[in-house]
């Protein structure tokens, strides 16, 4: 390998000096609209910028991942994959126009993952200003269907239908930077659907209370013994039901991850869950509806894998600290499928989940630079070891 | 009233993606083009216009030549915030200090004819939240490639932003169709073809913009129509659909208060035209009322009428730009 380290520090700089171009693929990108499964109007934003940006092949697949085509110089080396997921959590009546201050961005979706996309249709525009060409080809692409009940359908069948190997791959994730994600837990993404009739003649005041049948789950799952080794875990994330606060809710939704280093160990806590549920609902004569609404294969690159390792010395070189954690993300995806990759965070940010979320501006230029050194890590061979 | 012009002067934005095109004729013609963004207390969206406009038709493809920010004395970050970002801010106050001073956006613009340099110059208000370069590309392109089109103003839908990050789907353009539009039927029907005349985002010639005089505060869209319809005809101006504007919603009070200034511009003008003779002057003071501790009390607003000259008519840009009396 060269001394392509030695060279990052010199990036920042430049990468900074087209920053108005770097915000306004953010904003243009972020400002659209695009929950998950009506990523469509991103997508098609996310393709014309490419095209703007004269990227040699714009396309969708036959998922409608839109996907930009940078062509290497070698002809035969597998392409490397750098993608980033356009779908976010708000809706389509969320105002999702954007504020910037002279460091900050703030809006609805900017940090998962607007900043992400928008720093990936940058690229082009960045390789160009920094005069980079890659052996393999780049393939930019952004994945739709990825977060909740997406269940990562866009990288799934992206990946599936692409016909040739993979050389490697980097995911973007808004933030943190310093984020370094090398492997992925197991995980099963369920929701339980409580539902109480109100055609069985039960009077009002006597009818089971919905919210108080999703509590009891949630205490008997609290009551369940997780391992130490391997290491599992539930994550109670939503619970959701109700009218008004005088009337017995007769409907209501909780929804949990169960995540463990262990698939083995995910499907056991997995099967408890469901006596659990059965027991209750027959215990409360009420319809509960155990509903798997996603999952993932652990899977995990090697501390020592070269990836990981030039991962490691591109962050250090840029004086970032490292943070490992497990990723169910794109990352999983390609992992599973015995690809090389890493997830990395682009800036810092707050309220990730929030209508005024914010990232900051200024090391964003650090993050994009990191990426580049990776690819060009991978571009030399990093992920090319049996 | 014939409607020909609806057809051929109405254009989409979509009409004019082409920027390297726009590019290669502005260089053929030997154009400079200015955009111009007046401003007070713009401070949540200022920033996002230039980074916009300069990355997208400056960085990228070279169609503007300036981005010029006037501002009226915000008291926020406005001004901290567009130098940052790499605009030419100007304080109002500053330009052609001689001058009684006033505040509003029609002085602004007229003092921005002073400080920019383009043959063309594009005004957009500096509140717009969903801003993309069509709204600059999309006024430019009627003016550069038809000759006779001397004068662009935008349309659009208006979604309103209402509450906590919310968007209501359509709305706004009250003053429009209750004031402007009943005033344009009964005395310029030809101009009811505009589909929104208050639009804040507008391109022209400079030789079309220095000719004519420009009222102080709100009624400088209204004035700027019927002066170059009177001075030059319906023909060089064109409307163009920029499709979505966002903009902040205003109460009623405050639409009340641009509806009077409105009516007074548009009083002075077809008085000027002889339309009407009024027997005694009106009056400078929109009364509105609010209810306090159970009592009616007067807001009282104050609006005198002023208008600046045409800038053509100013010594001291005349001799700036060269222009012989």
């Amino acid at each position: 390998m060269d001394n392509y380290i030695d060279q990052l520090p010199s990036f920042i700089e430049a990468i900074a000096s087209i920053k108005e171009t770097i915000i306004t693929n953010i904003v243009l990108m972020g400002q659209v609209p695009s929950p998950t499964f009506k990523e469509k109007k991103r997508g098609q934003v996310f393709l014309d910028r490419l095209a703007e940006l004269q990227v040699d092949e714009c396309t969708t697949d036959g998922y409608r991942n839109p996907i930009g085509v940078i062509r290497g110089t070698s002809g035969t080396q597998p392409p490397i994959f750098v993608v980033a997921h356009l779908d976010t959590f708000f809706g389509t009546d969320i105002d999702h126009n954007f504020k910037i201050d002279k460091n900050l961005i703030t809006g609805p979706g900017i940090t998962d993952n607007s900043v992400g996309v928008g720093v990936l249709v940058s690229l082009p525009e960045i390789f160009r200003l920094l005069n980079l060409r890659f052996e393999s080809d780049i393939v930019i692409a952004g994945v739709i269907q990825s977060i909740g009940k997406g269940n990562l359908r866009g990288i799934r069948h992206l990946i599936k239908t692409w016909s040739t190997p993979i050389r490697g791959a980097v995911c973007i994730e808004g933030a943190e930077l310093g984020r370094l994600s090398y492997y992925s837990d197991g995980m099963i993404r369920c929701e339980v659907h409580c539902n109480i009739s109100t055609i069985d003649g039960w009077e009002q005041k006597f009818r089971p209370n919905a919210i108080l049948v999703l509590n009891e789950i949630i205490n008997r799952i609290m009551e369940l013994r997780l391992p130490q080794r391997p290491r599992c875990r539930v994550i109670i994330g939503k619970v959701s039901g109700g009218f008004k606060h005088g009337v017995i809710p007769y409907d209501g939704i909780l929804g949990f991850e169960i995540q463990g280093v262990s698939d083995k160990m995910v499907k056991s806590v997995y099967k408890d869950i469901k006596d659990l549920v059965a027991g209750i609902s027959h215990e409360f004569e009420v319809d509960l509806d155990l509903r798997t609404i996603g999952n993932l294969s652990a899977a995990r690159l090697k501390y020592n894998h070269p990836l990981v390792k030039s991962a490691f010395a591109v962050m250090e070189k840029l004086e970032l600290k490292p943070i490992s954690s497990p990723s169910e993300s794109e990352l999983s995806i390609f992992l599973a499928k015995k690809i090389p990759a890493v997830t990395l965070g682009i800036t810092h940010g707050e309220d990730y989940h929030h209508p005024y979320a914010h990232i900051e501006i200024e090391p964003i230029f650090t993050g994009i630079t990191q990426i580049i050194g990776v690819l060009m890590a991978i571009d030399r061979g990093a992920c090319d070891e049996e | 009233m014939k409607n020909s012009w609806l057809i051929n002067n109405t254009f989409h934005y979509s009409d004019f993606t082409d920027i390297q095109r726009l590019i290669a004729i502005k260089k053929k013609k030997n154009l400079t083009i200015s955009l111009c963004l007046p401003t007070l207390n713009e401070e949540k969206t200022i920033a996002k216009e230039i980074i916009i406009m300069k990355s997208e038709l400056m960085t990228r493809n070279p169609l503007l030549d300036e981005i010029v920010v006037i501002d009226s004395g915000s008291t926020d970050n406005t001004v901290e915030v567009a130098k940052a970002f790499g605009a030419d801010v100007y304080d109002a106050d500053e330009i052609l200090p001689n001058f009684e001073k006033f505040k509003g956006k029609g002085e602004n613009l007229w003092k921005s004819l002073f400080v920019t340099k383009g043959d063309i110059i594009v005004y957009l208000d500096a509140d717009i939240k969903n801003i993309h370069h069509r709204f600059a590309y999309g006024l430019v392109g009627p003016l550069l490639l038809n000759d006779n089109i001397k004068y662009a103003k935008a349309f659009y839908d208006r979604p309103i932003a209402i509450g906590k990050n919310k968007i209501r789907p359509t709305g706004g353009g009250r003053v429009t169709e209750l004031v402007i539009r009943p005033l344009f039927s009964l005395f310029f029907p030809d101009l009811t073809q505009i589909i929104q005349p208050l639009s804040g985002e507008y391109a022209g010639y400079r030789e079309i913009f220095d000719k004519i005089p420009f009222p102080i505060g709100y009624g400088i869209e209204t004035s700027m129509i019927l002066d170059i319809c009177e001075k030059w005809g319906l023909d060089v101006i064109a409307q163009v659909d920029l499709e979505r504007r966002v903009h902040r919603n205003q109460n009623t009070k405050a639409l009340g208060k641009m509806s009077f200034v409105i009516l007074k511009t548009f009083l002075n003008r077809i008085k000027k035209l002889e339309f009407i003779d009024l027997k005694k002057d009106t009056f400078d003071e929109m009364i509105q009322y609010n209810l306090v501790k159970n009592e009616f009390q007067p807001d009282i607003f104050n609006v005198d009428g002023l208008e600046r000259p045409p800038m053509i008519e100013i010594s001291e840009y005349r001799k700036k730009f060269k222009i012989k009396k």
